[in-house]
């Protein structure tokens, strides 16, 4: 007896042994085999990144043309440029005599440098344009609305930091593109001077002046702007993107997924992104759905409307997002392997670079700059930042939400904005380009003028009047919203043309880089 | 079948991705340095004479960077991960890159010490020949490799001309030459001495390839093309340069060679024999060639200058002599003359030292004739500036222009500026203006020229002594 215990003792180590793998999968998964719908479920609630999913997603989410993938394939962006950033960290030396090198390093001798640091730079280049299309899908969508208008607002503040993360890594590489990006943020954040400047208050109050000191750490980029800058871009703004972007993930479950237009009508063509919903029952009758929030007070998930659509996220939704994934890194992939990022000669404190540019996503505000560094440097982007901020608020039709410019209206406003914005901003600057601006035809014009009166001011002015034009006419606030955020972003697109192609030296007019005088 | 759509994008995405991280590892492992690394050692082993010869070729580590690293200059040379058989005298008459070094260099220059990019220049840092060499603008980098017929300006980095001598190098040594003997110092500063109508030249050679205009270059745009270009040409390369010189094939390849060796001190003194490589000119003569004869010439003749657009004036010819004493002359080359290209040389604003200026003034008066002419004798009293205008307005101011200012197409010099005003004694002036000078087309006023008085010469020299005051314009 006591041998056959001694046996089963074993036997029982042995068969742990055996099934080991099972058993350690389970603990790890905290479910068994994915055989039923149950257990489809419970992936999901129960593993920690999943679960910020619902277990059911409606098919209208699943359909490519209505998301386009943009706001995963930011996501997929980001993660990628964390990877790819944690690789050139190891490497990076933020110090003013060694950041070059090791950049060059990087290029040079690592193995993979090259491409690592292409695929980092392209990715958060990438990034900005995904988060602006991504932006402008929600908006055409009208999916700020809803109870949604705050993770609008958080999307905007996604938006702003994109750009700075971009920004601050393009300061970091201590090239010549880089010295002078911080010589032109400094001077953006200087220039509320010129505003306390014409009424005599700088030795008072120099917004402006500490503005920049805090920023470069000194009077001149140095070995202290480049650490602050440093420690922005590898930890401040990585963990507050972090964060936001985990709440607006959050938020967006919290809203119960993505909207959906209510007249939502399965087609066939929905076979082929995910598997029909089935009608047979399982544990899960298509009448109801569950939500893992039933403890919660207040609004729980909005889970419970057009169930009948809905199908189990697991695999549907994973599979989409698996391969929404995969095209993202291939496109940077192969972008990355045929175009190098860019670096410049070693940081020339004496040598500007005429043009001195900023990064290409801030060329449209530089144009602006060009005009008045205050106006266009300052209040025209804060007043861009707050003009998006505020349309949920401004906009409470909840008509057609989920639908593509809510309208036939909605289509005939956007083409109408899209037509008149793109010709009047050409004329615009087709003017002062031809024929210069106050300070040519007045060179004692007092500068205030200018701050308050330039073609960029004038500019944001008329999109404004448009926009109330278009309530007034169509009685709607959505028209308006339209009308305003398609006049921006047709406005970004052409500065941002303007400033990045047609400005050469001296910030003059070229048709292209091609007709630069020669240095 | 699960989503027909998402599964063909993911199955093909993967592809791609699989393909070109496929690609990457390849062009990793078959880039430019690893091809010339194995090329060199199968190079080796084919040719080897001996058994034993063939095992060491066969040892050759590959697929390895090979650098130096300077750690006192922050520098890391990587050429020899290509030109691998840098130090093998098996390469003596190899082909690039794997060519042994030529000469006799890396016995006293250590590899180890000195690396390559402390005399040839490129980018050390980089592992591919067009980045290496810094050839190109888009390569973004300053420096780019010296070209072999400049190379000996590295050598005077270190070396001093005795030394060069010796050794043959002689481009350098007939630069640095030309530069004292064509006069450059009279416009362009080094080590703080010379004028100031040129740019000052100290640490030229190492400016960034921005601060050189190359609208006009012809060929490469290389700051090596534009030195040599602008001393055949100064104004097709700057269409603004007043520089007077015009250098052709031999003679410009030296002097830029000269040049590339006014790099910014960036070696530490353990590197170098020397502090600068520039001759110390003690005698007159030395001393007028190099900082006088780059507008004056040999000061014999006065001559018109086209580009300065004024004639300077002769200055050691017997006809100016005569009439000008040592004090007077000193005044001149002190001050220089304000409204001209003659520059202050007194010892503050030029660097020159007095003991040297004192030499180039008994340089130029070495010819003074014994025979002076007798002295004028000018007196203030009783001058009548109003007759001084009128003769003034007639004789005059055809050269001097009726304001006094010269310049401009006319003959004269400017009188109104304050060497002749203030440091010029009248008596000097009248002198002039009595006897003329020779060789100048400044004639004699006096009975036997012109034939003005004394009386009147007097009355137009206390009418030019008020030009000074005068507002005109």
């Amino acid at each position: 007896m006591m041998n056959g215990l001694n046996e089963t003792g074993l036997a029982k180590f042995k068969g742990n042994l055996i099934s080991l793998k099972d058993s350690f999968l389970e603990s790890f998964l905290r479910n068994g085999k994915i055989t039923s719908d149950k257990s489809r479920a419970a992936v999901m609630f129960n593993n920690f990144f999943l679960h910020v999913q619902g277990v059911k997603t409606h098919l209208n989410t699943l359909r490519p043309n209505y998301t386009f993938g943009l706001g995963l394939i930011s996501l997929f962006l980001l993660l990628i440029a964390f990877a790819s950033g944690i690789f050139l960290m190891v490497y990076y030396n933020p110090s003013t005599s060694n950041a070059f090198n090791t950049v060059k390093d990087i290029n040079f001798v690592v193995s993979g440098g090259r491409l690592m640091r292409n695929i980092h730079k392209w990715s958060g280049e990438a990034m900005i344009i995904a988060v602006f299309l991504h932006m402008a899908r929600v908006f055409y969508t009208g999916s700020y609305a809803k109870g949604r208008q705050f993770n609008w607002v958080i999307g905007i503040g996604l938006l702003v930091l994109t750009c700075i993360l971009n920004l601050t890594g393009y300061m970091l590489p201590w090239d010549q593109l880089s010295y002078w990006a911080m010589v032109i943020v400094s001077n953006i954040m200087n220039s509320p001077k010129e505003i306390t400047d014409i009424f005599g208050i700088t030795q008072y109050f120099d917004i402006g002046g500490f503005q920049k000191e805090l920023f470069l750490g000194g009077l001149n980029p140095g070995q202290e702007s480049l650490t602050r800058v440093f420690l922005l871009h590898i930890i401040m703004l990585p963990s507050i993107i972090s964060v936001v972007v985990g709440i607006h993930f959050w938020r967006i479950r919290k809203d119960g997924g993505l909207t959906r237009p209510e007249n939502f009508e399965p087609m066939d063509t929905d076979a082929s992104y995910a598997l029909p919903p089935s009608k047979k029952g399982g544990i899960f009758p298509t009448y109801k759905t569950y939500g893992l929030m039933e403890l919660a007070r207040g609004r729980t998930p909005a889970v419970d409307n057009d169930v009948e659509n809905t199908v189990l996220s697991w695999p549907n939704t994973l599979i989409a997002e698996l391969a929404v994934f995969m095209m993202t890194a291939a496109v940077i992939l192969v972008y990355a392997f045929y175009v190098d990022a860019p670096l410049k000669e070693l940081a020339n404190a004496t040598l500007p670079e005429n043009p001195a540019k900023a990064p290409w996503y801030f060329l449209g505000f530089q144009e602006l700059v060009s005009y008045s560094a205050f106006m266009g440097g300052i209040v025209l982007p804060t007043m861009g930042v707050v003009g998006l901020l505020l349309i949920p608020y401004l906009d409470r039709e909840e008509q057609n939400v989920g639908t593509w410019f809510s309208n036939k209206q909605g289509v005939w406003v956007t083409l109408q904005s899209t037509i008149l914005g793109a010709v009047g901003l050409i004329g615009v600057l087709a003017f002062s380009i031809n024929f210069g601006w106050f300070r040519n035809w007045w060179p004692e014009i007092p500068q205030l003028l200018i701050v308050l009166v330039n073609p960029g001011s004038i500019w944001v002015g008329f999109i404004i009047v448009w926009s109330l034009y278009t309530i007034k006419r169509t009685g709607s606030t959505r028209m308006g919203a339209i009308a305003l955020f398609t006049m921006a972003m047709v406005t970004y697109v052409i500065l941002t043309y303007t400033g990045t192609e047609l400005r050469g030296p001296n910030w003059n007019f070229y048709w292209s880089q091609s007709q630069w005088p020669v240095h | 079948m699960h989503s027909r759509f998402y599964l063909s994008l993911l199955l093909i995405s993967a592809l791609f991705v699989l393909a070109y991280t496929g690609l990457a590892v390849n062009r990793e492992l078959s880039n430019e340095w690893h091809q010339h690394q194995s090329q060199y050692k199968e190079f080796l082993i084919k040719n080897a004479k001996s058994e034993a010869a063939r095992k060491r070729a066969e040892g050759i580590e590959t697929g390895a960077i090979r650098q130096i690293y300077l750690s006192s200059l922050n520098k890391a040379d990587r050429c020899m991960s290509c030109h691998m058989g840098l130090e093998n005298p098996l390469m003596a008459s190899g082909n690039l890159p794997y060519k042994q070094h030529s000469g006799h260099y890396l016995q006293t220059h250590a590899v180890a010490k000195f690396g390559c990019t402390v005399c040839h220049f490129g980018q050390g840092r980089a592992t591919n020949m067009k980045e290496a060499h810094g050839m190109g603008r888009d390569t973004f980098w300053d420096y780019p490799i010296i070209p072999f017929k400049y190379i000996q300006s590295s050598c005077a980095i270190c070396h001093d001309v005795k030394m060069l001598e010796a050794e043959g190098m002689h481009t350098v040594v007939n630069g640095e030459r030309l530069f004292r003997e064509k006069g450059c110092r009279g416009c362009h500063k080094l080590g703080g001495v010379g004028g100031d109508l040129g740019a000052a030249l100290d640490g030229v050679a190492s400016r960034p390839l921005h601060y050189f205009p190359m609208a006009h270059v012809i060929g490469d745009r290389t700051a090596y093309n534009w030195v040599k270009q602008h001393f055949e040409d100064p104004r097709g390369i700057v269409p603004t340069s007043e520089m007077k010189v015009s250098l052709t094939g031999e003679e410009a390849d030296q002097l830029t060679t000269f040049i590339f060796t006014l790099r910014r001190e960036e070696l530490p003194s353990n590197y170098k024999l020397i502090k600068n490589i520039t001759v110390q000119a003690t005698d007159g003569a030395s001393l007028f060639k190099m900082y006088c004869s780059g507008c004056h010439g040999t000061g014999k003749q006065s001559i018109y200058d086209e580009v300065l657009d004024r004639t300077i004036p002769a200055i050691t010819n017997s006809a100016f002599l005569r009439l000008i004493d040592d004090y007077s002359l000193k005044s001149i080359i002190d001050a220089g003359r304000s409204g001209t290209q003659m520059t202050a040389w007194k010892d503050t604003a030029s660097g020159l030292k007095e003991k040297e200026l004192a030499r180039i003034i008994e340089y130029v008066a070495e010819n003074r004739p014994t025979q002076i002419p007798e002295p004028f004798g000018y007196n203030k009293e009783n001058r009548d500036t109003a007759r001084g205008k009128t003769l003034y307005e007639q004789r005059c101011n055809f050269c001097h222009g009726n304001d006094g200012r010269g310049g401009g197409r006319k003959l004269g010099i400017n009188l109104r500026n304050s060497t002749v005003q203030n440091l010029l004694q009248s008596e000097f002036l009248a002198k002039t203006v009595l006897y003329g000078r020779k060789g100048t087309p400044m004639p004699s006023f006096g009975a036997e020229g012109e034939g003005l008085g004394n009386q009147e010469i007097a009355d137009v020299i206390a009418y030019v002594k008020t030009l000074g005051k005068k507002k005109t314009r």
